[in-house]
C-alpha cells in the first residue's frame, strides 16, 4: 500500500520568518528555487536545521496554500524607466533580477505535538508516501491492528504519487459520517467520484465493521443504470487502481429498481435494452405504503395538524379494516379505488343525509378531508406506475440486504412528488430496519445526487428535508450514511452539509467560491479549485487539518451516457408482451402464447392486479398462480360493483386551484 | 560567545560606533592622488556618442566582482577602541539566461586593535578569543578621530587586497569569451590591468584627472556619450590604465556627477578602438535599474547584485547601534 521510500535527501526549500511574516504553530513560509515542482496543494516536511540547533527533533508537515514570486524591483516604475518606456525592451535587460519563489504553507501536523510551538526555521523536503501518511494522520488507522483505511485517491502534487485514505470510522460512522461533494456540472466528476468511492468502500470496508451496502437514487437520466457494466479505463487509470488496491471492475452485485410506467407493465427506466432489462425489479407501492408517508405529500406545501390527524385516522381506523361510514355504508379500504368510494359516500352522506347542514364528519372538517383525498388520489394519478391503484407492493428486500451490494432506485422519470415519496419511504425504512438491526447489513450508504433539490437551504421545511437533516445528525450511530452531491453547496441546507464529516470539492464555480462558506480558503486555493482538472478533487476529512488535493481514477463502470449508446433502451412493448416478459422473469419455462391466450380479453386492471400478486407472492408455479388470481373467464365478465368511470380516480379539483 | 562578549566579561566597556555610511563612501578609494591624464585618443577630450541599446554588443559571458566592508568599534579598554571588522568580495558570473551565479568568494573577519597599548588582561582575552587581529598604530589612540580614520583606511586596504586577490584568481580562469567587470579600480593589480577582457567601473569621482576644458566636457557629458580615452596611473603599483568617462543618464536636472561612470581598461590601442563598443555595452547595463541602491544612476545592476549578495551573507551587524539615533543613508 504505502511505499516506504527512502526519504528524499535533498532539501527543496528553506523556512524563512520575519517579524512581519513569522512562522507560527499553524503556518510558515519558505522559499524554493525558481524552478521547482512545488505548487499549491503540495505536502512538505520541515526538519529543524542542524542537529545541534534547538528544534532539530521537531518535524512539521504542511500543505502549500499560497505562492508568491517577486524580484528586487522596488517599484514597477523602475522597470518602466529601465526599459525606457518600451515593454518590448524590458526583456533585453542583460541581467535577470534576483527573484524569489516564496510559499505559504499551513501546518498539517507537528511531531512532537506537545508543546505546540512555532515551526522551526529548518529545511523543507517534499513528502514521500510515509510522510503523507504522517502528515494526514493516516498512520493511526492505516497501520493499526484493525485498519479502517478507505482509499480516496492519490496525492499527486510535486511529482509524487501517494495514496490518500479516509478513515472508515469517520466516513461510515460511528465517530463521524457522511460525505458531501460539490462542483460544477460535467467537470467536477461528482457522480464519478462517488461511484469510485463506493467501489473503494466495498473493497476496503474493514471486516470487523461488518457488512455494508449502498442505496443509490438515480435522479438524472441513465446516470447510475449501468453500475454492473464495465467502462473503458486507460492504462493510467488501471495503474491508479493497482496503486490504491481497488479492483478495476464494475460492481459485482447490483440490484436496480424502477417503477412501472403509466401502463402498469413497462418499466420506467432507461435500462430497458433486452439484454439488461431482465434484472430490473419493478418498484410499485400500494395505498398502505403511500398513506404511511402521506405527510410527504402534504408537507410539501404546508403543515397542517388537522390533515395529519385525519391521515392518522385513515391509517389506524380505516385501512384494511371493515369500516362503517355512518351513513349506512360499509367499506373495506385496500386500494385507491376503495378509498375514493369511501370519500364519495362520506361527501354524499354529508350532502344528502345531513342536508348540507353539517360540514364535519367524526370531528374532521370536510375541507380537511377534501384536501387529504385530493392529495392521495392525486399521487395515484401523477405517479401511476409507482403507486398502483390497487396493486400490492413490489418492494426492496427490507430484511435481506446483501453485503457489498448496490441497490439503485431509478426515479429519474418520476414526478417530483413521487420522487419525494420514494425517497422518504426508502430512507425511513432503512432507518427503521437499521434501528432494529434487521436490514441484513450493518451500514448503508445512501447516495443522493442533486441534493439541493431535496434539502435546499431555503424554502419550506419539507418532510424530505427534515428526514435528511435527521440522518445527517443521527445517522452515524445507526450506520445510515448520506453521500450527497450537488453543484452548489451554498444552496443546500447548512446543517446537512455541515454534518458531513468528509467534504469533497471538484471544479468549482467562481461565484460559488465567493460565497461565505469558502472564506477559509486562500485565494490561491480558490483559484486552484476554480481550474481543477477533471479527476482531481479537494478533500476535507476529520483527520486532515487542511484540505488535500487528490486524483482519483475514472470509475470502473459504464458511464450512463455510454450505457444508453451501447445498450439502447427498447421501445415500450405492447401490454401483452410486457406481461409475458414479467412472468417469464419469474419462470423461464413459461411460453408467451400461454400467457397471451390467458389474458386475451381480460381487463388490463385485472391482469395488472394478478401480475402484481404473482410478483409479490413468488409462487413455485407462477403461471398457475397467475391464472388462479386472474380467476375464471366467467368471473371476470361479471361487471364490477362500482361504476366503471369511478375506477379511474380523478381529483375533485386540480391540485393547484385548490382553496385550502 | 563572541570575542566582544569575552572582552566585556573581562572588564572592557561595551561601546557601539559604526561609521556614517555616507561619510565612509565619500572617502572610499578614489581619492588617491593621481597624475594628470594623457590623451591617447585625439589631442583633446571630446564627447563621442555611443551605440544605443539596440546596437550594443553584450558579451555572452561576464563575471562581476564587487567587495564589501563593515566595521564598528565594539569595546573600549580605557580609551583604546577595539574594532570588529568584516570584509568580503565575490565574483558572480552571468549565465545565458541572465542569472548570476557565484564563482568566487572570500571574506575575512578580524579585529583591529593596538595590542601593545591594551591592558595585559584584556589583551590576553582578545588574543585568546580572536585569531585574526590587524595591528594599528598605538600612537593614534590618544586622537580618537584620527584613530578612526586610520581604522577606515586599514579596513579599506584589507578589502582592496581581498578584491585584488579575487580578481587575479578570476582572471586566471576567465573563459575565452568571458569578460570581468569589477567595481572599482582596475589598476590595483598589474595582471588584471593588462588583461584584454577586464574593465574597472568607478562611480565615485574623488580623484580628478582632468582640468579646464577637458574637465568641463567630462562633467557636462550628455547621456549616451563617452569622452575620449586618456591614460592614467593609479593604485599602489602606479599601474597605467586607459580610461574614459561615460554618462548613463542625463545629468541635467540632477547634478554633475549624475549617471557618470569612469571606465578603466588595459593600456592598449585596442582599448581605444573598443571604447565606443564597450561603452554601448555598459549603457545597455542600465536595465535593470540597480534600485533601491541610492546611487542606482551609476551602479550597474550586476555589481549591485554582488554587493547585495555579500551583504546578505555578512554576519549580523557588528555592533548594536540602537542607542544612537538612526542615520539616514
Ligand atoms: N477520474 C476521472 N478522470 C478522468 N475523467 C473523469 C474522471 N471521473 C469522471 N470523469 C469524466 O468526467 C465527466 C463528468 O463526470 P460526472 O458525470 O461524474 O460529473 P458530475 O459532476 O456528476 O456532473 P453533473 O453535475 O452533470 O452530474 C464524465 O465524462 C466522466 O467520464
Ligand atoms: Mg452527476
Amino acid at each position: 500500500m504505502i511505499d516506504k521510500a527512502t526519504p528524499s535527501p535533498t532539501a527543496i526549500g528553506r523556512v524563512v520568518a520575519t517579524e512581519l511574516k513569522p512562522a507560527t504553530p499553524h503556518q510558515f513560509h519558505f522559499w524554493t528555487a525558481t524552478e521547482t515542482t512545488v505548487g499549491i496543494g503540495a505536502i512538505v516536511k520541515v526538519q529543524g536545521a542542524g542537529s545541534t540547533e534547538q528544534g532539530a527533533a521537531r518535524v512539521v508537515y504542511g500543505v502549500v496554500t499560497d505562492g508568491f514570486a517577486y524580484s528586487d524591483l522596488a517599484t514597477p516604475l523602475h522597470d518602466v524607466v529601465g526599459a525606457e518606456g518600451d515593454p518590448a525592451r524590458a526583456a533585453d535587460a542583460p541581467t535577470a533580477r534576483q527573484e524569489i519563489r516564496y510559499w505559504t504553507a499551513a501546518v498539517l501536523r507537528q511531531t512532537p505535538e506537545e508543546p505546540l510551538q512555532p515551526v522551526p526555521l529548518g529545511q523543507v523536503f517534499l513528502a514521500d508516501d510515509a510522510d503523507v501518511a504522517q502528515a494526514l494522520r493516516m498512520d493511526a488507522f492505516l497501520y493499526s491492528a484493525t485498519p479502517t483505511a478507505i482509499p480516496i485517491g492519490l496525492y499527486t502534487s510535486a511529482g509524487r504519487e501517494a495514496p490518500v485514505y479516509l478513515d472508515a470510522d469517520f466516513l461510515i460512522g460511528p465517530e463521524a459520517a457522511h460525505l458531501n461533494i460539490s462542483g460544477v456540472s460535467g467537470l467536477a466528476t461528482k457522480t464519478s467520484a462517488v461511484e469510485f468511492l463506493l467501489a473503494s468502500i466495498f473493497a476496503h470496508f474493514p471486516p470487523h465493521k461488518g457488512r455494508v451496502a449502498a442505496v443509490c437514487f438515480n435522479v438524472k437520466g441513465p446516470d447510475l443504470c449501468f453500475l454492473d457494466q464495465p467502462g473503458n479505463l486507460s492504462d493510467e487509470d488501471r495503474r491508479r487502481y493497482d496503486r490504491l488496491v481497488v479492483p478495476a471492475q464494475p460492481f459485482e452485485r447490483v440490484k436496480l429498481y424502477a417503477p412501472l410506467k403509466a401502463d402498469g407493465v413497462n418499466l420506467n427506466t432507461l435500462r430497458t435494452h433486452p439484454d439488461l432489462v431482465g434484472d430490473v425489479e419493478p418498484l410499485t407501492w400500494g395505498l398502505q405504503e403511500v398513506v404511511d408517508y402521506a405527510e410527504v405529500l402534504l408537507n410539501r406545501d404546508d403543515i397542517d395538524a388537522k390533515a395529519d390527524a385525519f391521515i392518522d385516522f385513515l391509517r389506524d381506523r380505516v385501512l384494511g379494516r371493515t369500516f362503517d361510514d355512518g351513513f349506512g355504508g360499509t367499506h373495506r379500504v385496500q386500494s385507491f379505488a376503495d378509498l375514493d368510494r369511501l370519500f364519495r359516500s362520506i361527501f354524499d352522506g354529508l350532502e344528502i343525509t345531513a342536508g348540507g347542514r353539517s360540514d364535519t364528519w367524526r370531528t374532521h372538517h370536510i375541507a380537511t378531508m377534501r384536501k387529504v383525498r385530493n392529495r392521495l388520489l392525486n399521487i395515484s394519478t401523477r405517479c401511476k406506475g409507482l403507486v398502483t391503484d390497487d396493486g400490492p407492493a413490489s418492494d426492496l428486500p427490507w430484511t435481506e440486504f446483501e453485503d457489498r451490494t448496490v441497490y439503485v432506485i431509478d426515479i429519474a422519470n418520476v414526478d417530483p412528488l413521487g420522487q419525494d415519496l420514494v425517497f422518504a419511504r426508502v430512507v425511513s425504512k432503512l432507518r427503521e430496519q437499521l434501528e432494529r438491526r434487521e436490514l441484513g447489513v450493518d451500514a448503508v450508504v445512501v447516495f443522493v445526487d442533486e441534493l439541493n433539490k431535496y434539502a435546499p437551504g431555503d424554502g419550506p421545511d419539507t418532510y424530505v428535508k427534515k428526514m435528511l437533516l435527521d440522518i445527517s445528525e443521527r445517522g452515524r450511530y445507526l450506520g445510515l450514511v448520506l453521500f450527497g452531491a450537488e453543484q452548489f453547496r451554498s444552496q443546500v441546507h447548512r446543517r446537512v452539509v455541515g454534518n458531513a464529516g468528509t467534504q469533497v470539492f471538484g471544479r468549482m464555480d467562481m461565484d460559488e467560491l465567493a460565497t461565505p462558506g469558502y472564506q477559509v480558503l486562500t485565494p490561491a486555493t480558490k483559484s486552484k479549485l476554480a481550474t481543477l482538472p477533471i479527476g482531481e478533487l479537494m478533500v476535507r476529512h476529520p483527520h486532515f487539518t487542511q484540505p488535500i488535493f487528490v486524483r482519483f481514477p475514472k470509475p470502473p463502470v459504464l458511464r450512463g451516457r455510454d450505457g444508453v449508446e451501447r445498450f439502447p433502451p427498447a421501445a415500450d412493448v405492447p401490454f401483452d408482451d410486457a406481461v409475458v416478459r414479467q412472468l417469464v422473469r419469474l419462470d423461464r419455462r413459461i411460453r408467451p402464447n400461454q400467457v397471451k391466450d390467458l389474458i386475451a380479453d381480460r381487463e388490463q386492471d385485472d391482469v395488472r392486479r394478478a401480475l402484481a400478486a404473482t410478483r409479490r407472492t413468488r409462487p413455485d408455479d407462477p403461471l398457475a398462480y397467475f391464472r388462479k388470481v386472474l380467476g375464471s373467464r366467467v368471473a371476470a365478465e361479471v361487471p364490477p360493483a362500482a361504476p366503471r368511470e369511478h375506477r379511474a380516480v380523478q381529483p375533485l379539483n386540480p391540485i393547484s386551484d385548490e382553496p385550502y | 560567545m563572541t570575542w566582544r562578549q569575552a572582552l566585556i566579561d573581562a572588564g572592557a566597556v561595551p561601546v557601539a560606533f559604526v561609521p556614517n555610511p555616507a561619510a565612509a563612501r565619500g572617502s572610499k578609494e578614489d581619492t588617491e592622488p593621481a597624475d594628470r591624464a594623457a590623451f591617447v585618443e585625439g589631442a583633446e577630450l571630446e564627447a563621442h556618442p555611443v551605440p544605443d541599446r539596440g546596437g550594443a554588443r553584450i558579451p555572452p559571458a561576464v563575471s562581476f566582482l564587487a567587495g564589501f566592508a563593515r566595521w564598528g568599534v565594539v569595546a573600549c579598554d580605557g580609551i583604546i577602541q577595539v574594532v570588529d571588522a568584516y570584509v568580503a568580495a565575490a565574483v558572480r558570473r552571468r549565465d545565458g539566461r541572465g542569472v548570476l551565479h557565484t564563482r568566487f568568494e572570500r571574506n575575512r573577519a578580524f579585529a583591529v586593535a593596538p595590542l601593545e597599548r591594551m591592558t595585559p588582561g584584556l589583551r590576553h582575552v582578545l588574543e585568546a578569543s580572536v585569531s585574526d587581529i590587524e595591528p594599528i598604530d598605538g600612537g593614534l589612540a590618544g586622537q580618537p578621530a584620527r584613530y578612526l580614520d586610520t581604522v577606515e583606511s586599514t579596513v579599506r586596504r584589507v578589502r582592496a587586497g581581498l578584491e585584488r586577490e579575487l580578481a587575479e584568481q578570476c582572471i586566471a580562469t576567465l573563459g575565452a569569451e568571458e569578460w570581468l567587470v569589477l567595481d572599482g579600480l582596475l589598476s590595483r593589480s598589474p595582471t588584471v590591468a593588462r588583461h584584454p577582457r577586464a574593465l574597472g567601473v568607478i562611480n565615485s569621482h574623488g580623484t580628478q584627472f582632468l582640468e579646464g576644458r577637458g574637465l568641463e566636457r567630462a562633467l557636462t557629458l550628455p547621456a549616451g556619450h563617452r569622452t575620449s580615452v586618456f591614460a592614467v596611473r593609479g593604485g599602489h603599483t602606479r599601474t597605467e590604465v586607459y580610461s574614459w568617462y561615460l554618462r548613463l543618464w542625463p545629468w541635467e536636472g540632477n547634478d554633475l556627477l549624475y549617471g557618470l561612470l569612469r571606465v578603466e581598461a588595459r593600456p592598449d590601442p585596442a582599448s581605444v578602438a573598443l571604447a565606443s563598443e564597450l561603452s554601448g555595452w555598459l549603457v545597455a547595463e542600465r536595465a535593470p535599474l540597480a534600485t533601491p541602491a541610492t546611487r542606482w544612476d551609476r551602479l550597474l545592476y550586476p555589481l549591485h547584485n554582488v554587493e547585495e549578495y555579500l551583504k546578505a551573507r555578512a554576519p549580523r551587524d557588528l555592533s548594536t547601534a540602537r542607542h544612537r539615533l538612526p542615520v539616514a543613508s
